[in-house]
């Protein structure tokens, strides 16, 4: 299954290549995700449940940034075991684009869902694997640049 | 499967409160989709309620302007009840439709909309029929029920009790079914009632059941099947697997619709 995506982030590149390589930010944006820990500036391990409908699975994996450019693009691959349901493993490449003060975030995004979880659910797993990603990504516009509540940002000028 | 606490109350109250009790209980309908997915482990509550001996949540009743059914009435129930055929044809036919006479034996319609499975049958009823979800604690219309690929507006331990489909106008459920597990493929629910036009499409989209505004519009400038000539649903935003593509599901939901619309002009 293939698929892509773009964001727009009113935050500088380097703010949003710093964000992308921060492990609490991951684990906040990431839907379902508990625990990532960083094993290396590049590699981390997480944990994450994943809810379909009915099903309900643990899954532990880990993520690695590959195919660095920063702070352009990076190649997000994961992979994740959830036991006797099955397995997930995909990867998206990240690129970040300048455009004025704010960027422009675009994904391509590869993934391969196996084992239980995709016979019982095949009919569902690609509109779950877009939907997780879309709010990923919508997730990490938020954190990274934080819409200002009006009172906020009149305060910040007075 | 993996152990689990079962429950059978009786009364609502008791049901509501064993939910309450634990974050990972789950109430258990007629157990058509949860069973197989506890069978094969991909699912592991704490407790299991079942509302099968709870009979509030039962029964069919006609009032004046609407027909209200409960939670647990099973799909056999809606097929074949004589109000139900009398008041609301579309929707006793519908029910005889979905799976087969096991499923429809076991499966509830208050499980059903509760699961919100892209593929199933009823949501697509409610919404063209703008039905009232009435829950332990709440109503809502079948617009703000459903929110999304298997989502609805329901709360932790917030239960379906029944549901109120309004009389009046006439409607009709087209489906192509999977011809093996007969969950809907495209299903396309028209209803009309004076000049309000609905058009519920169930099976076909990533996001789950929806209203197809477009076709909406176009039905209600000239009520025929020439007036969806060459209108489809986005074949991006539908499911594509294994049974067919986003485009093969685009075309059904088109080809359902326009026989839906043929059947109930074939019927004034």
């Amino acid at each position: 299954m293939e698929f892509s995506g773009s964001h727009r982030i009113a935050s500088p590149r380097a703010a949003v290549w710093a964000a992308l390589n921060d492990p609490e930010v991951l684990r906040q944006c990431t839907p379902g995700c508990q625990e990532v820990v960083q094993v290396s500036p590049t590699e981390f391990t997480a944990k994450m449940v994943l809810k379909i409908g009915p099903m309900k699975v643990a899954f532990a994996g880990n993520v690695t940034l590959t195919e660095l450019d920063p702070p352009a693009s990076c190649r997000i691959v994961g992979e994740g075991q959830g036991g006797v349901a099955g397995f997930a493993k995909g990867s998206s490449l990240v690129r970040l684009d300048e455009e004025g003060e704010e960027t422009v975030l675009t994904y391509q995004t590869e993934a391969k869902v196996g084992g239980k979880i995709a016979q019982l659910g095949a009919r569902l797993i690609d509109g779950t694997v877009k939907k997780l990603t879309g709010e990923f990504f919508t997730a990490f516009a938020a954190v990274v640049a934080p819409v200002p509540e009006p009172a906020e940002a009149a305060a910040g000028e007075a | 499967m993996f152990a689990f606490a079962y429950h059978r109350p009786s009364e609502l109250a008791d049901a509501l409160a064993a939910l309450a009790a634990s974050e990972e209980a789950k109430p258990l309908a007629g157990g058509q989709t949860l069973i197989p997915t506890l069978k094969q482990r991909l699912a592991s509550p704490s407790d299991l309620v079942d509302l099968s001996g709870v009979t509030a949540l039962k029964g069919i009743t006609l009032h004046d302007d609407a027909l209200v059914i409960g939670a647990m009435a099973r799909h056999v129930e809606v097929a074949t009840s004589p109000v139900v055929v009398a008041h609301l044809p579309a929707l006793a036919a519908l029910a005889g439709l979905i799976g087969d006479p096991a499923v429809r034996n076991r499966g509830t319609l208050g499980g059903s909309i509760a699961n919100n499975d892209p593929s199933a049958d009823y949501p697509a009823a409610c919404l063209a029929l703008a039905a009232t979800i009435v829950t332990d604690r709440r109503e809502l219309l079948a617009a703000a029920f459903f929110t999304g690929l298997f989502e609805t507006a329901l709360q932790p331990g917030e239960i379906v009790t029944a549901v109120r489909f309004p009389l009046g106008g006439e409607g009709t459920y087209e489906k192509y079914p999977n011809p093996a597990s007969r969950y809907a493929m495209a299903g396309v629910f028209v209803w009309r009632g004076g000049d309000e036009i609905r058009v519920a499409v169930t099976g076909a989209s990533q996001g789950g059941v929806f209203r197809w505004a477009e076709a909406e519009a176009a039905l209600a400038a000239e009520f025929s099947p020439a007036a969806l000539d060459g209108l489809k649903p986005e074949a991006d935003d539908m499911i594509a697997d294994i049974h067919g593509s986003g485009a093969y599901r685009a075309q059904l939901v088109a080809v359902m619709a326009r026989r839906a619309v043929a059947r109930l002009a074939a019927a004034r």
